[in-house]
Order: structure tokens, then sequence, then C-alpha cells
């Protein structure tokens, strides 16, 4: 799928998640992020990334709640406030997860416009860190166990950090040095083969538009099921065009469900 | 006409004090096929990347002389940043995986052409044209991340060749290639010079390769004048060569020879005692696998593999690029669960760095301390040892290397660190996963030195390597796998002498069950 389709969903779903502090509007849109992932998502390290960020959503949850509980003359409300709160920067997280494992970082850099190159190489380089220093960490990792260190205490740490780091800068100058030698930067650029607008991005698009529009009409409206009523703790409403939106950010992993390429693999 | 022209080139790399290159001064004729050989450190690489201007543009440092290059037009590297000289040289480097830029083959083919403006219809024509010089027609679609070790470098080698340079730089292109893949790549590069007279220039250290393809050889020797001339002359000078080259030094030849032909017809003149075979080592079973099946979620690797490693010994496993050797190597260390079937060392299962070490692909993923010797103790102290890092680092011959630090040390002696940092364990199987990238003639021979005395006390050692010759020189059994089964194993000479793709030159000369040139020299009775 065109990565500008990807690049709306990403967008879309970010928002709609900082729209909200509602769980029955931000769960719904974890499993839409969880499910585009899985269905969509491509296999290697980028997949192993999904976790990584899963993991830090987790901890963001738990670090806003614990940071509350330091406050003097704490009550429910505000323990419940802080918990969707994280939850909310969790579920961001997520989406930005799954649309770091659906897309391909420099499929984004060729979308950009000429004047924008610099800035975007940079941007695509950034997001194909993290998959590749997973990677690095878990290969470097094993390769300490079998001359005996664990890494699992903070003092065996150097012997994580250090060839992580190394082989990382090492990689980065050689693909700095390469990019150099094939002409990077050098001015008029070219496109080989933009990519097609198909009917999927389209579906994937109006999907995505329609999310941001209804989060948004839903802001500027003072929609109360927007937030959880922390002051007394309520169960919220529901808006059923909201949770339909959501819900609708999933069609990129019904396509892919229905693509026979993809079952294949 | 010249195409590369040095001129008084000088270059000190920035915080060292030595120059790499002393005032070199050549000339490559358009259409070479040029070797650059020399131990590492000898400044290969150096003398490579300044013929595109990645020397002084990237490195920076302490530059004087002049590069000129002529193609369309004539064009120095002083006033041409690599990135103005795209089009007239194109540069492979070691480790293209670390090199692709964008994710799918085709992209990747057409990403130099997309900087270099070419027109769009111009483009399509070119990557077509290039999918089929390099024979990767098939691959176009694939993710870059997914292939092999063979198709990476041709796809490497295609995004480099679409914009249609006149000068390709290559850096050891089939160091991590299998025989039949490195000889493809440098059958492709042959009909690049011949067809389209591009000039190839090349480094490489493993020597039996290359040196039937080339015309032309730079020669480097740290501390000494650059000498450019006859593949020949030069490597006599270097007093380096392939295995004919050192047989040819060993009986007297005058101008060794440099191909297995060459060899073959002066060898007619040669008189041999019959082989004489090593006893295949009968020590009791250490490491036992029986059974393995293994792979990654539904994609299956080892189909059914058995395999019996005994003390003493050093096996040497064989087999294609993505044959399962790696994944092999990490179920006998207990990395890898297999989906079924047993690894047992001495009875117990394998446990890393108890019973079982292994020295992985990359050297660099395991360095991390200040000196060589700490990166020892390090493993020393991991496995409550009580063990000197003197007397390990003895054993590989890098007593000198002991207060340096592994960053600054060239491949080869990096490579043999690593390996005394896993050898530290003491376990009773060390395995090595290709201990080849750049490792040079004279790290090569210590690696060798140290493996049979390691062996010869009682270990074990099995080697996943791709060096033919490495292979025959220390190898006491051969296991070769295909898509995941063992499809031969036995005694060097036996299984390597049968082979047409795995022989090693001296059975490519005298036949079946000669391995060395040491083992022939001894064998002529007149």
């Amino acid at each position: 799928m065109h990565q500008g389709a990807w690049l709306l969903w990403a967008l879309s779903g970010g928002l709609v998640a900082i729209t909200t502090t509602n769980p029955f509007y931000l769960l719904p849109l974890l499993g839409v992020a969880w499910v585009v992932h899985a269905a969509c998502g491509r296999t290697g390290p980028q997949a192993r990334s999904f976790r990584i960020f899963l993991i830090f959503g987790a901890l963001t949850i738990c670090t806003r709640t614990a940071l509350v509980l330091l406050l003097p003359d704490i009550q429910w409300g505000n323990i419940v406030e802080a918990a969707m709160e994280g939850l909310r920067l969790a579920v961001l997280l997520t989406v930005f997860g799954a649309y770091n494992t659906v897309s391909d970082p420099f499929g984004v850099l060729r979308l950009s416009p000429r004047r924008w190159h610099e800035p975007a190489l940079a941007a695509s380089l950034a997001l194909s860190i993290a998959p590749r220093t997973i990677a690095a960490v878990s290969t470097v990792r094993e390769a300490q166990r079998l001359r005996g260190i664990e890494v699992r205490r903070w003092r065996s740490l150097p012997a994580l950090a250090v060839p992580v780091l190394e082989t990382g800068m090492e990689e980065a100058v050689v693909l700095a040095e390469s990019m150099d030698a094939r002409g990077h930067g050098r001015g008029r650029r070219t496109r080989y083969r933009p990519e097609r607008w198909g009917r999927q991005a389209t579906v994937v698009a109006i999907a995505s538009l329609f999310a941001v529009l209804v989060a948004g009409a839903a802001l500027f409206g003072d929609d109360p099921s927007l937030a959880l009523p922390a002051w007394p703790i309520a169960w919220p409403e529901v808006s059923p065009v909201m949770l339909g939106a959501i819900v609708a950010l999933s069609v990129p992993a019904w396509f892919a469900a229905g693509d026979p390429s993809r079952a294949t693999q | 006409m010249t195409s590369v022209h040095f001129e008084r080139v000088s270059f000190t790399y920035p915080d060292a004090n030595e120059r790499v290159l002393d005032d070199v001064t050549l000339r490559i004729a358009e259409g070479s096929f040029v070797l650059v050989t020399g131990d590492t450190g000898a400044g290969k690489s150096t003398f490579i990347r300044a013929i595109n201007g990645l020397v002084p543009h990237f490195t920076g440092g302490e530059y004087s002389g002049s590069v000129t290059l002529r193609g369309d037009t004539i064009r120095n590297t002083l006033d041409n940043a690599p990135r103005d000289l795209a089009d007239l040289v194109a540069f492979v480097p070691q480790d293209p995986s670390a090199a692709f830029v964008v994710d799918r083959v085709e992209d990747e083919i057409a990403y130099s052409l997309e900087n270099l403006g070419v027109e769009r219809t111009v483009m399509r024509r070119r990557v077509e044209e290039t999918l089929d010089a390099l024979n990767i027609v098939g691959l176009r679609e694939r993710s870059v991340r997914t292939l092999s070790g063979g198709e990476r470098q041709r796809v490497a080698i295609a995004a480099a060749l679409a914009p249609g340079p006149r000068i390709l730089l290559l850096d050891e292109p089939t160091s991590q290639l299998d025989p039949q893949g490195a000889e493809d790549v440098l059958a492709a590069l042959q009909r690049l010079v011949h067809d389209l007279g591009i000039t190839v220039v090349l480094a490489e250290h493993r020597l039996e390769r290359v040196a039937g393809f080339v015309d032309l050889a730079v020669g480097m020797r740290r501390g000494e004048t650059v000498i450019i001339g006859d593949p020949a002359q030069v490597l006599e000078q270097l007093s380096s060569g392939p295995p004919v080259a050192r047989l040819g030094r060993l009986v007297g030849w005058s101008s060794p020879p440099l191909t297995v032909r060459d060899a073959r017809r002066r060898a007619q003149r040669l008189i041999l005692a019959a082989p004489s075979q090593d006893e295949s080592v009968a020590g009791s079973p250490v490491l036992t696998a029986s059974g393995l099946r293994a792979g990654y979620g539904r994609h299956l690797v080892l189909s059914d593999i058995d395999v019996s490693l005994v003390e003493g010994e050093i096996v040497a496993l064989m087999g294609r690029n993505g044959a399962g050797k790696t994944t092999l190597l990490r179920c006998l260390t207990g990395l890898h669960a297999p989906q079924s079937g047993t690894v047992e060392v001495r009875g117990e299962a394998p446990v890393a760095g108890h019973n079982v070490a292994l020295c992985p692909q990359r050297p660099e993923s395991l360095l991390f301390a200040e000196t060589v010797a700490a990166e020892v103790e390090a493993t020393l102290n991991a496995v409550g040892s009580q063990a000197s890092a003197t007397a390990v680092l003895d054993a590989l011959g890098i007593m000198e290397l002991r207060d340096r630090h592994p960053r600054d040390l060239s491949a080869g002696q990096r490579l043999l660190v690593a390996i005394a940092s896993v050898v530290a364990t003491d376990a009773p199987v060390l395995l090595l996963d290709e201990p080849t990238r750049g490792l040079d003639q004279e790290s090569k021979t210590r690696l060798v030195r140290f493996l049979r005395s390691w062996a010869s006390s009682g270990r074990t050692v099995m080697l996943a390597t791709h060096d033919v010759e490495l292979a025959a020189q220390v190898a006491t059994r051969v296991v070769m796998i295909a898509t995941g089964e063992v499809i031969a194993h036995g005694r060097s000479g036996d299984v390597l002498g049968d082979s047409p793709v795995f022989a090693p030159q001296m059975a490519r000369v005298f036949g079946p069950g000669w391995l060395t040139p040491e083992q022939v020299a001894a064998a002529v009775t007149s």
C-alpha cells in the first residue's frame, strides 16, 4: 500500500489517541493497532520493535501512575486520571510502533518534496535506528552469553552497550559513505517509480480522515464521552460514532487478510 | 588510456602518526582488472577509497598529491567530492548489508540513478539491464534484509553498476561468499571488464579465487613502497600468492604459477609418492547431536542432522550460503532450541560458555574492554576461572597485543582477540562461525597454529567456513551440509578432493587426496 496512506493512518490513530482518556475508546484503538501490526507488519527486527514499543507503553502507564502516588493526600480520582493519561500515551506509542512495523522508513523519504529531502532523510534514518539497535542488542547479548557473560546486572552493562554502540557507529559510517559514493545530495533528483495510489490506499485514507473528523468534532463539541469521569469515578459514556470511527481504522488489516499473496508467506 | 592516475599521493589519518599512503605514484590503464593485495593495515581500503575521493573528503586527515580519473571527462578527487564522481566511479564496501539505503532490491538499484537525476524512461531501461547483467531478475521484489550473502553481494554490485560507471571499486567482495557464489561474482566482474571495458579494482585476501582473473596487481606492505605490475611478479615480491604459488616456491619452480591450469602444466614433471593421509582422529565422543530438526517459525532450516564430534579433532562445517551452518552451530550451543532431536555434550545438555563456546561471525559483537588483556580477563572472571590471561594470549600468539585497544587492531587481529576471549571459557568444545572475514595471511597462520595445538590438547573444534584452503590446511574431518541435511562427511581428503566446487587447489592439480602444498612438497621424489 502507498506509504502516504500509512502515514495518514498513523497520524489519524495518534490524533484520536491524544483526544481522549476514555478507556472504552483507547482500548479498542490499542486492539486496532495490534491487529494491523499482526496482519500487515513485516517480519524481522521490525516485528521485535513492536514488542519494545508495547513494553515502553506499559512502562509509561506505570510511571505516570507511580508519580501520582508521591503526591500528598491523593485520592482515587488522581490515580485513575493519571492511569488514563498513561494509557493515552501508551496507545499513542503502540500506534507509532505498529506504523514502524508496517511502513518502510525509506519509503516515507521518497514521498517528501525535493526541498525537504535532507530533513526527511534524517527522519527516516532516525526511524530505522530503533529496529537496527534492537537487532544489535540481541546479537550482542547472545555473543556475550557464549563466553559466559550474562548481561543482567549493571556491572556487565558495558559488555552490552559498548559493542552495540560501536557497531551502530560503524554501520552508520558505512551507510553515510555509501550514500555519498552513490551520489546522494547531488542536486536534481528524479524518481524511479512513484508509488501507485490504489483503491486500498483511498479507503484507508477515507477511514483515517473520518476518524480525525469525528474525534475533532467531539473535541470541539465538548463531547463528555472523551474523558473518563474521575470526580467521582463513573462509567464513561460511549458514542457509537466515535467507536465506529476507531474500529474503521483497522481496514488495512482487512485488506491484508483478503490478500492471497500475504497468506502464503 | 590511463583510467586512474595517482601522482605522489600521501595520506595520514587524523590522530595517526604514520602515513598509510606514502608518496604513491601509479597508473591503471582503462579496462584493467586490478587486484589490491597486502596484509591488513597496509592500506588496501585506504587506497581504494582514495580513488573515489572518500579519502580525504570523508575521512579528513592529511593529504597531498592528486588522483586523476578519466572517463568522458577528466576529474580529480580533490576538487570533486565522492558524490560528484558518482557517475564515473562506483564503490561496493565490504559489508554491503550495512550500505543498503532502501528496502526493495529494485529500488536499491535505482537509488544512484535517482540521485544522478536520470530520466525515468532511461532509468527503467537501466534497471532492467542491470538486473539481467547480474542475473538477479528473480530478486527484484525482495527486501534486501531477506537476501543471502551471495545475493546481497550481487545486488550491491548491481546497485553500483546501474549508473554505468567507468571504474568499479570493491572491498573484499567475496569474503562472505561460498566458493560457487564467489566464482559467480568474479565471473560477472570479468564479463564487465571484457564486454564494457570497465576498470575493476578489488581488494582481496583470498588470492586462490582472484589470481586467475586479474591482469594487474597492486602490492602493499606496511612501511614499504607500493608496487604495481604483473600479478605473478607482484605476488612473488610480496612472497604471497595462492597455494599453487606456495607450492612453486616449495619445489623451486622459477616464477611460481598463479592458476591451477598453470600449475597442472608444470606439475607433469613432478613425480610424487602416494599422498600421505592423516589417520582419522579416534578419540572418545564429546558432542553428539542426533535427529536435529530446527528452523524459524514455519521455515525449516535443518531437517534431520546427526553430528558427532570426538576429542582432538578439528571439523570443518561447509556448505552453501544459507545451507544452515549458523543454525546448526546455534543448536549445538543450546542458543537455538531445535524442534526435535537432542544435543549432548558428554552426556549433559549444552550450556553456552560452560561446556561449549562459540565465536560469532562478527568479532565486533564481543569486544568491549579497554585492552586486549582485559577482554580475556572479562571472560575469565565471568566463568570464575583462575587461569591467567597471559596463557590464553600466548596460545593464540598475540602476546604483543595485550595492552592495545581492541578497536585499534586490524580485522584479522580483532578476530584472534575475539577467539581468545571465547577460548578463555576453557570449554571442551570450541565452535567458530566463519572466522575468515578480513583474515590476512599472517593472522591465518596464527589461527591455524592455535587450532592445531588446541585440538592436540584433547579439545574439539568445529569451524563453519567457506575457505576451502583453510579447511584443507587445518581440518581433520569435513562435514558438508546442504538444504538442512548432511550430504557428505569424512576425512578432508576424501570429501573435499571429490567435490568440483569445494576442492582445494592441490586436489585440482594432483587429484583427490592432496590438500596442501606442504603435503605435496614432502611427497616429491624427484
